[in-house]
């Protein structure tokens, strides 16, 4: 509505990244297996078919954690969003997937909207998207039950709400990391990239 | 064994008591006369005692026996028990049979009167229906038999009218002809009528159904084309309510409409009543409009005038306004003018003091001069040193003068100097400058990949997740699924390893009671009938196998001891397929004869011992010779014998 009318404001770009997130983040569930496949339902969204979970409880999981992030978007305090796939049996953390975001500061509430069609940043995310899916060819198979976990980089100073706490980073001991592409909304920039535990053949 | 043994201290006191009176009598044959008397009475003595000795072993073998009896007693006794009991027990199973076999019989009879309850229900309704079916039969029967009469009838009614009609016919036709003719003609006749008259009956028949069919249609359609002329009249009467109705409805919304229009006019003629003035004659109407009019008229005066007055202010406004500004304009220059006057005022004032001032100087100056030129005595002093006063101040200027012009010249030099001084030393320091330049060029070098290697690092560091503490931190969701897996995982294994505890607990506590299932799990499994079942077989099993061992071990004592008995041999098996037989005269307990079963069928071999080779002959009569062992060993039992008693 206001990013189609007059370009893109810093609400519509926080509206959009969120979209963004909560769809790729499903794409990797499903690709990574971490929830089985049945319970995924497809759906068409930026002119391709993607896999969106039925689960009710990782549903609202989900969209406690967007909203909140869409929140922090429009503020710009988020620095990161990091995706952390955990072996349950080992407790040891297999693979990140990163989203860094910089925010352009100087496009505050009322400054004027920026000039940057829908489709131009519907195209890049659909091919960050696209590259997503096609990492999974060389990542290494998640053989054991995983469970996965957002982390959200912020500025120290950021007052944590209620239901969130601190947590430590969960880095990766020995891994190896490939960059991927980024899309940017003019206001907005998501950075991403993934990384995961080197296996001992390699 | 025990009555064995009885036996044998039996006949061992028995040899004894033997032994004692073959002794003494040796003793007493040995002894010579000389001991007479003492001899009598000592055999006395000893007969008395020998007598005792022989009643006392005489009681022991009663006692003997008499335990003897009582443990045969017993045994009958448990024998007799033992078949009670399994009698009982078989006439219990018959019995719980026979009432089994009782309660099927009582069931099935039960079943069998059910049954036939049933048939009987069954045939009476049959005999119901059938005698239903009778009547209807019979009735049928009745009503054929009325129509066949009523068709009876009519056929003689036909065949009358036929032969009147045909007689008729004739007679038309062929009066003249004689009426023998006639008369066998209308036999012929007669005679074919019922023929035809069955054929026309069937006709007639199947016209009277039709007709009848027909009857009934022909009801049914009366029936309906009378309902026909009230259907008309209805359809007429409702279609001219149909026209009125729509009539009328049109008349009604036309008076709606003019409903409504009248009653808005009524409410603006309403509303127009209540605004108007209480008037009620032309006069005052005319009155109101014409001071109305003149009000409006003076207001509209005033009005006038009022703009009027307003645009001539204006205008005395607006050409008062420039006059205003000039005004304006010449009191600034006539003030700007004032104070520039003011300044002057001030500065010439300050030099008319000055001035004053220096005329009173000089005014002093000339006063003294007045005064010293009055007094005459001190002036050439004075002159004198005005003179070299004069004359130093004019040294000192032109000294003055001369350092300055040196002072000039010197920093012309200096300024000479410097310059020269810097072109060398430009010349100088180039050469450091180069040496500079390339350290610094090296230098950045080593910055910039020093630089680059930083980046990179830095790059990695981001890439892996790292950050910077100072101004990141990293939050999220306390209730995340990776904590809630392994929430649950740690409950998977801690009731996992409960149960293993549990099940250990449990297979212990199987292994020691060694069948027993009872403990605090709630899989107790309950004992099956089956279970029981086999449990009491086993245990009756146990019994019997208890009890034919008691008894197989008491036949087999006393077979053993009827062998020993009859035979005189007691036969014990040493060895696998080896018998020693002892005999009931042996002279000592070892003398004992050793056979060896040779073969399935049954042949026996002596094998040496002791004792055999003291039988050498017998063993060479009977065996080789005769080859027969019981009349070898019925030898060697009449041998014995024979050695043992006294002849």
């Amino acid at each position: 509505m206001s990013k189609t009318l007059k370009g893109i404001t810093l609400k519509g770009s926080a509206e959009l990244v969120a979209e963004f997130f909560s769809f790729g983040i499903n794409s990797i569930l499903y690709q990574r297996g971490i929830y089985p496949a049945e319970t995924f339902t497809r759906v068409t969204q930026y002119d391709m078919s993607l896999q969106l979970t039925t689960d009710a409880k990782l549903k609202n999981y989900l969209t406690n954690v967007i909203s909140q992030l869409k929140e922090w978007l429009f503020d710009c305090t988020v620095q990161k969003l990091v995706v952390v796939i955990t072996c349950l049996e080992t407790n040891e953390v297999l693979e990140r997937w990163q989203f860094d975001l910089e925010c352009d500061k100087t496009a505050k509430e009322g400054s004027a909207p920026r000039e940057k069609s829908i489709k131009a940043i519907q195209e890049e995310i659909r091919s960050v998207i696209r590259q997503i899916t096609a990492t999974v060819t060389f990542l290494p198979l998640l053989e054991t039950a995983c469970a996965f976990d957002l982390l959200i980089y912020t500025d120290k100073d950021l007052e944590v709400p209620e239901q969130w706490e601190e947590s430590g980073p969960q880095l990766i001991d020995q891994s190896e990391e490939v960059r991927l592409r980024s899309f940017t909304t003019t206001i907005h920039k998501v950075n991403s990239m993934v990384a995961y535990k080197r296996t001992n053949s390699t | 064994m025990d009555d064995m043994e009885d036996d044998t201290t039996i006949f061992s006191t028995l040899k004894s008591f033997k032994s004692l009176i073959s002794c003494p009598d040796r003793s007493l044959l040995e002894t010579e006369p000389a001991f007479g008397r003492s001899g009598l009475q000592n055999l006395y003595t000893k007969r008395v005692e020998l007598e005792e000795a022989a009643e006392r072993v005489r009681s022991h073998t009663n006692l003997l026996q008499l335990t003897q009896e009582k443990q045969q007693m017993e045994l009958s006794h448990k024998r007799a028990r033992i078949e009670l009991e399994k009698e009982a027990n078989s006439s219990s199973r018959d019995l719980q049979r026979e009432i089994d076999r009782n309660r099927e019989l009582l069931l099935q009879i039960r079943r069998l009167e059910e049954r036939e309850e049933k048939a009987n229900q069954a045939l009476n309704e049959q005999m119901e229906n059938n005698k239903a079916l009778k009547r209807n039969f019979e009735e049928l029967h009745k009503k054929a038999n009325e129509k066949d009469s009523k068709l009876a009838e009519a056929d003689q009614v036909c065949v009358c009218v036929f032969c009147i009609s045909v007689c008729r016919k004739m007679k038309k036709s062929m009066p003249e002809y004689n009426c023998s003719f006639n008369i066998k003609k209308l036999s012929l006749i007669c005679a074919l009528l019922p023929l035809i008259c069955a054929v026309r009956l069937q006709e007639l028949e199947r016209r009277l159904a039709l007709q009848e069919q027909d009857s009934v249609i022909v009801k049914n359609m009366k029936s309906e084309v009378a309902r026909l002329p009230e259907l008309e009249r209805e359809i007429k009467r409702l279609r001219e309510e149909n026209t009125f109705l729509r009539e009328t409805k049109e008349n009604n919304s036309l008076l709606r409409e003019e409903t409504e229009g009248l009653r808005r006019k009524l409410e603006r003629m309403e509303r127009a009543m209540e605004e108007k003035l209480k008037v009620e004659k032309p006069e005052d109407l005319s009155r109101e409009v014409i001071q109305i009019q003149q009000r409006e008229l003076n207001l509209k005066q005033q009005n006038y005038t009022l703009n009027s007055s307003i645009r001539s202010v204006e205008k005395a406004r607006t050409e008062l306004m420039p006059e205003i500004a000039q005004l304006r304009a010449k009191a600034q220059e006539e003030q700007k003018k004032r104070e520039n006057q003011d300044s002057l005022v001030r500065r010439l004032q300050k030099r008319v003091l000055l001035l004053t001032k220096e005329r009173d100087g000089m005014r002093a100056i000339l006063e003294s001069y007045d005064s010293e030129l009055a007094t005459s005595e001190y002036s050439p002093q004075l002159m004198l040193r005005v003179k070299e006063a004069e004359d130093m101040l004019q040294k000192v200027q032109t000294h003055n003068t001369e350092m300055e012009t040196q002072l000039s010249k010197a920093q012309e030099e200096a300024g000479s100097f410097k310059l020269q001084a810097q072109m060398v030393s430009h010349i100088h320091h180039h050469g450091n400058f180069l040496l500079k330049i390339e350290e610094l060029e090296s230098e950045r070098q080593q910055l910039e990949e020093q630089n680059n290697i930083l980046e990179m690092r830095l790059e990695r560091h981001n890439l892996q997740g790292g950050y910077d503490p100072v101004t990141t931190k990293v939050i999220h969701l306390q209730m995340n699924p990776t904590s809630i897996a392994k929430q649950q995982r740690t409950e998977e294994v801690e009731q996992l390893r409960v149960e293993c505890q549990r099940l250990r607990d449990r297979l212990r506590k199987i292994e020691a009671g060694g069948g027993m299932t009872t403990d605090d799990t709630t899989l107790i499994i309950p004992p099956s009938q089956e279970i029981l079942d086999l449990r009491k077989q086993m245990e009756s099993a146990e019994l019997k196998n208890q009890r034919l061992k008691e008894v197989f071990q008491k036949k087999i004592q006393e077979f053993r001891t009827a062998c020993y008995v009859l035979t005189g041999y007691q036969i014990d098996i040493t060895v696998e397929n080896q018998y020693r037989l002892t005999s009931v005269y042996a002279e000592h307990m070892e003398d004992s004869l050793l056979f060896k079963s040779t073969g399935p069928v049954g042949s026996m071999q002596l094998l040496e011992t002791d004792f055999s080779r003291t039988l050498t002959g017998l063993v060479d009569l009977h065996l080789f010779h005769q080859k027969s062992i019981p009349v070898f060993l019925s030898a060697v039992t009449i041998e014995l014998f024979s050695r043992q008693t006294v002849t």
